[in-house]
């Protein structure tokens, strides 16, 4: 790998390490909390980490897991695991146990990095429960699986590049992300994959080596690819937001001063919250000069307030799923028209796209149809689900032999005379809240499996302050003395915390249509006013 | 009020949860035992209960980082 350095070969992403270690070697590459590695020492520390886990034997494409809420050693973990040629999945500290459980089995993950603070939640997770995993790396506790500190990770030599020839098209990161049927899909990206995304996104967003960029996401949300991929490309600064940062505004908007952030990239709601409580009056943000957002869509109103606040940004509405990373961009000239979300935009480079019905036949001009994506920075396809990654793509013979690959995004579009894209909703019934992905299907099959419950149907609801909550309602088996909060609590035993209903009626009976099937909209209509007592 | 406190948030954010013990001193933000929606309800619980008005101004990690850090505050403020 030291070679490649001095060859200026740039194909994995742990390329732009070495390559900026080798540049810019004293360059902040990542800051979180007030500690912060330089790209001299990440690229360091991050061959220590691929020489330890090679002892422990991880060959390449082994399975990774990290299991860190957002702190420094994320970024150590990332290109620790891929330097060793293995594979990294971001598991979500806050999920429930049984579904980081199925994601270790699934991956057949050995060797986990993880940190002090969630030693409670490891006990849990290994206690008397048959998993594959045979160490646990970043905390030396008493747990039924060996655990490493990092001082003993630090003791391997710093002279020594790890064995083993990795290329382009091996795997370097899988994603999960929630699946209709309750099991999470596991999105695989390649180093190509991942470093196209990395390339694109630098030029799109023209940054250079003196940005900073706010890093708000988790990693397991694909938004963080901007700062753990793009920055250490250009040799930028990524600030990783912790997450006490991430719940109190007015602790966040000083942090962006104090660290002079240039980039942001969020979801809406992050940003949404400073707009109402991150004091902005009494803030100097000035060397924020572009604002990122995606994931859902931005309530107007608060865009343009927000573009009021800080008129030296530029604004861009980021669009894409994590199957893709991103595949569309639109930079805001002026504030939305009121009542009209940003458009999705236009298909950035190296990518090209159809909008197809339900025929697969493409749609006249102006007319909605699904979007359909082929690019250099698509998935490989779902970990271990070859049904699923059939099903996600489309293959157009162009001649005999040769096929395009697009994938099927399930967002329904219309594009306009101008060439733009907007956003038209769903083809399944997959909503957004909070930026994270939530599949109806998935909430109503859980709750029908508990036991209590005869019939169960969810759906979306727009609060006063334009954010999406997730209603449930019920018919119980019998009257059980079943509460919603029991509901709820056994639901958050299988589902991640985003996805869990914010209210849960208990009716009679469910409004049906001429088919006898669940009449959704008329349940809605039914609820609404007890819905809007309770969330306004 | 730390008892207060404590149960509001083992039975309201973590309700189904026996095992959970927090201190005064744990780190709620950093740990993942409060999320931003959480922590929005725990606000409108301390309003409400110890009838004071907490001003974003206020919703800092220092006053809310811990049980303790949010017992000092709201004496401050009462």
């Amino acid at each position: 790998m030291a070679e490649a350095r001095d060859k200026g070969w740039n194909y994995l992403l742990t390329h732009s390490v070495l390559d900026s270690a080798y540049r810019y070697p004293d360059q902040p590459a990542f800051r979180g909390g007030n500690q912060q590695y330089t790209y001299a020492q990440l690229a360091e520390r991050m061959q220590q980490l691929a020489l330890l886990l090679q002892e422990m034997g991880v060959r390449k494409g082994d399975r990774v897991g990290i299991y860190l809420n957002r702190c420094l050693e994320t970024a150590l973990a990332i290109y620790g695991i891929m330097q060793a040629g293995a594979v990294y999945v971001p598991l979500d500290p806050n999920a429930p146990l049984e579904r980081i459980r199925g994601i270790l089995r699934s991956c057949r993950v050995k060797h986990l990095i993880s940190q002090p603070v969630q030693k409670r939640r490891l006990q849990q997770l290994v206690d008397g429960e048959a998993l594959p995993l045979e160490s646990i790396i970043g905390l030396k506790t008493d747990l039924p699986v060996k655990t490493i500190s990092w001082d003993e990770v630090w003791e391997m030599p710093t002279d020594r590049s790890p064995a083993g020839r990795v290329c382009e098209k091996d795997l370097a990161y899988i994603m999960y992300t929630s699946g209709s049927t309750g099991s999470p899909k596991g999105i695989m990206h390649t180093h190509a994959s991942g470093l196209a995304y990395a390339r694109l996104s630098a030029q799109t967003y023209q940054l250079t080596g003196q940005d900073r960029i706010g890093n708000h996401a988790p990693i397991y949300f694909d938004i963080s690819t901007l700062g753990y991929f793009t920055a250490p490309l250009v040799g930028a600064t990524t600030v990783i937001i912790p997450d006490a940062y991430t719940k109190m505004p007015a602790s966040l908007s000083q942090l962006i001063e104090k660290e002079k952030l240039s980039i942001w990239y969020s979801v809406p709601l992050a940003l949404i919250q400073l707009l109402q409580r991150g004091i902005l009056e009494e803030r100097d943000l000035s060397a924020l000069r572009w604002i990122l957002f995606g994931g859902e869509v931005f309530p107007p109103a608060h865009l343009a307030a927000l573009m009021e606040k800080w008129p030296q940004a530029r604004f861009s509405n980021v669009y894409g799923p994590a199957e893709v990373n991103q595949c569309t961009y639109y930079h805001l000239e002026e504030p939305p028209l009121s009542g009209q979300p940003a458009p999705l935009g236009t298909v950035w480079e190296n990518t090209q796209m159809l909008i197809l019905d339900d025929q697969d036949r493409e749609v006249g001009p102006g007319n909605i149809g699904e979007l359909l994506i082929r690019s250099a920075t698509a998935m490989q396809g779902y970990w271990g689900q070859p049904d699923l990654t059939e099903k996600a793509f489309y293959c157009m013979e162009v001649a005999p032999g040769f096929s395009e690959k697009y994938y099927r995004t399930g967002d329904l579009v219309r594009q306009d005379e101008a060439g733009l894209l907007h956003f038209m909703g769903r083809k399944d019934q997959q909503i957004k809240t909070r930026g994270y992905r939530v599949e109806l299907e998935a909430v109503e099959h859980q709750l029908r499996s508990l036991g209590t419950v005869k019939e169960a149907a969810v759906f979306p609801y727009r609060n006063g302050s334009e954010e999406t909550l997730i209603i449930g309602s019920v018919i119980l088996n019998g009257s059980n003395g079943t509460t919603e909060k029991d509901l709820i609590a056994a639901l958050g035993d299988k589902l991640p915390w985003y996805a869990l209903p914010q209210s849960i009626f208990e009716l009679s009976d469910f409004p049906r249509t001429g088919s006898d099937k669940v009449d959704r909209p008329a349940l809605k209509t039914q609820l609404l006013e007890k819905i809007k007592q309770v969330h306004g | 009020m730390d008892k207060q406190l404590i149960t509001y948030i083992k039975d309201e954010l973590h309700a189904g949860d026996a095992g959970l013990e927090i201190t005064p001193q744990d780190d709620l933000l950093g740990s993942g035992l409060v999320e931003s929606m959480g922590m929005m309800k725990i606000i409108g619980f301390i309003e409400n209960q110890y009838g004071i008005t907490v001003p974003p101004r206020d919703m800092t990690i220092e006053n809310f980082l811990t049980v303790e850090a949010m017992v000092n505050y709201i004496s401050s403020r009462q």
